[in-house]
């Protein structure tokens, strides 16, 4: 089985969000967001902006060189007694990790938190291979155990009471445990400390992979990153290309962004900065350290210069805590790693528009996370650029609505755009839906309209814009062309809607 | 054939729209974020401790290495603590520590031991090469007298520091240590909030940390 997904239905992944959820996220993202603003204030809101321009800056400069900072990475690392390798996508990435293993004759893997590791779904193909692959961080290791998806970036497992989770470890490890974070920590720890004391290769990702040392840089609060890239003779880390930062003078701004952002600390609990294996025999740390670059997708959001942005991201999650949409039904609706705003924009990316078109429509565009963002992603233009991909297509990707809908789309706008076709089409309209209506409603509309009407009722059309106006508030007195205007306002608005519905009742 | 590095290099170049002789303009600049205001050493180092303190470490100012006797006596009491591992810096050992700790009955444990049985410490003293008071983190570098599980394995990390180890900032500790092969920045025990946003200290790294400045 897989965890890479083939299609993303957001509103039907919507639909089975257990009630629990969106309170116990909302809880999360509430505490973040205080946090932040606490820490945000003790530094000054105008010290923060002045980083948080020199992290969009760097993080831009970084992208927009990329060529150059990853050739200079790749020598670094090897100078280093690293070994880097290039995948392509999840399968090539997926390849080399196994071959690494079966070198080795690995048995068992500890894993670090990681989105890349998540993305290409390794975990899976570890396990095929029959190579135990166990998640380390707390949370992560609660999903796991569970077979879920994270709920949230940095606290995945959010959506699961201490109860549940003291039943997970009965049934999964039996172990009793009283229902009480601190004996579910400990018992995790002695559980995973076994782990990573047998482990023959520790697996992480990177938060930032510095191009003048070669340095990759993890951060974890509870310790696992350091343990799993410190304890087994082997160490692979996997990280995206976009993950390379020009110098350790960019960290000097991006830490400071990074923990803030994510949890309102000033600083996380372990920052390693690990450049090669160990440099000598008998000092602790790897034998073997290999560096995995993903592309999987990101040298096409490259060559699109409107969505470019996309790649500064950081994944501090703070655009998730602020989203209206996110805190209403959590991680799990946008069906795969990446949630939020961030997997709004990003997933349909990576996985194509054709698997994730419904993602860029699942937010309000209130602006918020492009507020928020570390590294000023204008997180709600790219959003809108996608939109604009999924309906007409562009350079990276044609339409992914079907011609039908599109041939609908069109004919709507030269319907509501000729004024003799508009009348004509008033009317039969009205002659139409007679049957079907009650009162001023129409309960019910044939399929596919019903998935409207299954929800709520559909306002019966009673007239033409005019008939209507001059119903409601008698003979116009306004002048023509004010009359006009108000006409064009309301007709573009009635073809957005139409459009926005269409699309929404598209064929799957 | 093209390697895949090569490919996905020239994709890179072709999206960006750029070769390989393509001038490189410079880093933008981190300077004109104006320095933090430290205070004077004594002020920093108040605020390191008081920045620990927050977390839930515990620090302490030893005025003469003839009271780390007393001080390691009561942390064996406090924590517990039978068994111990540390660095095998000269620092660490001017200080006589092994002797002390073996005189009031705490057994040594080699950190070159396997993982296994330095995971079996109560206790691993380390020193620590630089700190950042703003956030109370403590820099620790990476060698075969410095071993990195001391500070990750045991149950209880002390540090033992210098007063004068505290710089202003990020900039100041990298330019020391960006040429090291593993460096490691500790802010306050390991911790957690996984399970329904509990803090709880002590998860994978030390669940105590202690600093001590001599
Ligand atoms: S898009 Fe911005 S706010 Fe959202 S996770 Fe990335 S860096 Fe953080």
């Amino acid at each position: 089985m897989s965890n890479i997904p083939t299609h993303i239905d957001f509103r039907s992944n919507v639909q089975h969000v257990p009630p629990h959820m969106p309170p116990a996220v909302r809880k999360a993202t509430t505490k973040f967001l205080g946090n932040r603003a606490d820490v945000v204030n003790q530094l000054g809101t105008d010290r923060w902006e002045m980083l948080r321009q020199a992290g969009h800056e760097i993080r831009l400069h970084a992208i927009n060189h990329l060529d150059h900072y990853l050739t200079q990475l790749e020598e670094q690392v090897t100078r280093a007694g690293g070994q880097v390798h290039w995948a392509r996508d999840a399968t090539e990435a997926r390849s080399i990790v196994l071959q690494i293993a079966r070198e080795h004759h690995i048995k068992r893997v500890v894993k670090a938190k990681s989105m890349a590791t998540e993305e290409i779904d390794l975990n899976h193909a570890l396990q095929e291979a029959g190579i135990q692959a166990l998640e380390t961080d707390l949370g992560e290791y609660i999903v796991q155990l569970a077979g879920e998806m994270p709920s949230h970036i940095i606290v995945p497992a959010v959506h699961l009471t201490k109860e549940d989770i003291a039943d997970l470890f009965h049934q999964k490890l039996g172990v009793d445990a009283a229902p009480e974070p601190t004996a579910l920590t400990a018992i995790a720890h002695t559980k995973l400390r076994e782990e990573f004391l047998s482990a023959d290769m520790g697996v992480s990702g990177a938060n930032f992979m510095v191009a003048e040392t070669g340095t990759i840089v993890l951060v974890t609060n509870e310790g696992n990153g350091r343990m799993c890239s410190t304890l087994p003779p082997v160490h692979v880390a996997i990280a995206g290309i976009d993950k390379v930062v020009p110098d350790m003078a960019s960290l000097t701004v991006l830490l400071k962004l990074l923990a803030r952002s994510a949890t309102g600390q000033k600083i996380s609990t372990y920052t390693s900065f690990i450049t090669g294996p160990r440099r000598v025999d008998g000092e602790n740390g790897p034998q073997e350290f290999h560096l995995i670059l993903l592309d999987n997708g990101r040298t096409r959001i490259l060559q699109d210069e409107s969505a470019r942005e996309t790649l500064l991201c950081i994944r501090c999650g703070a655009c998730l805590n602020v989203c209206p949409v996110y805190n209403q039904v959590g991680g799990h609706a946008y069906g795969w790693v990446y949630s939020g705003p961030i997997g709004a924009i990003l997933s349909p990316q990576l996985l194509g528009t054709s698997v994730a078109a419904d993602l860029p429509f699942a937010s309000s565009l209130c602006g918020a996370c492009g507020d928020i963002c570390p590294v000023k992603i204008p997180i709600p233009k790219i959003l809108l650029h996608l939109r604009h991909r999924v309906v007409e297509g562009d350079a990276v990707e044609p339409a992914t609505t079907s011609p039908i809908i599109q041939a609908g789309v069109q004919a709507g706008a030269m319907a509501l755009g000729t004024p003799w076709l508009y009348q004509l089409g008033s009317q039969l309209l009205r002659l139409v839906e007679k049957p079907l209506q009650r009162g001023d409603w129409l309960p019910n509309l044939p399929p596919p309209a019903n998935r409207w009407t299954m929800v709520r009722p559909f306002p019966a059309f009673n007239a033409d814009f005019r008939t209507w106006w001059e119903r409601r508030v008698g003979k116009p007195r306004t002048n023509k062309r004010l009359r006009n205007l108000a006409l064009a306002v309301i007709a573009i608005e009635a073809l957005l809607f139409v459009g926005w519905l269409l699309l929404r009742k598209r064929k799957r | 054939m093209k390697s895949t590095r090569d490919e996905l290099l020239d994709k890179v170049r072709a999206a960006l729209k750029r070769d390989v002789n393509s001038i490189m303009p410079g880093v933008p600049s981190t300077a004109r974020i104006s320095p933090r205001s430290t205070g004077d050493a004594e002020a920093e180092r108040s605020l390191l401790f008081a920045e620990i303190e927050k977390l839930g470490g515990k620090t302490r100012r030893l005025t003469h290495s003839a009271n780390l006797k007393d001080a390691l006596q009561d942390l064996m009491r406090v924590e517990a603590i039978k068994k111990a591992t540390l660095w095998q810096t000269t620092d660490l050992k001017e200080l006589g520590i092994e002797e002390i700790l073996t005189s009031i009955g705490v057994e040594i444990v080699s950190p070159y031991a396997s993982n296994r049985v330095v995971a079996e410490c109560d206790l691993g003293i380390t020193g620590a090469d630089y700190a950042l008071p703003e956030t109370g983190t403590l820099v620790l570098r990476s060698s075969i007298e410095k071993p990195r599980t001391v500070s990750l394995l045991p149950r209880v990390h002390l540090a033992i520091i210098r007063p004068n180890i505290p710089r202003a900032d990020l900039h100041q500790v990298f330019d020391e240590v960006k040429r090291d092969g593993y460096f490691v920045f500790v802010t306050g025990p390991s911790r957690t909030a996984d399970i329904e946003l509990t803090l709880t200290i002590g998860v994978h790294g030390p669940q105590a940390l202690h600093v001590w400045a001599i």
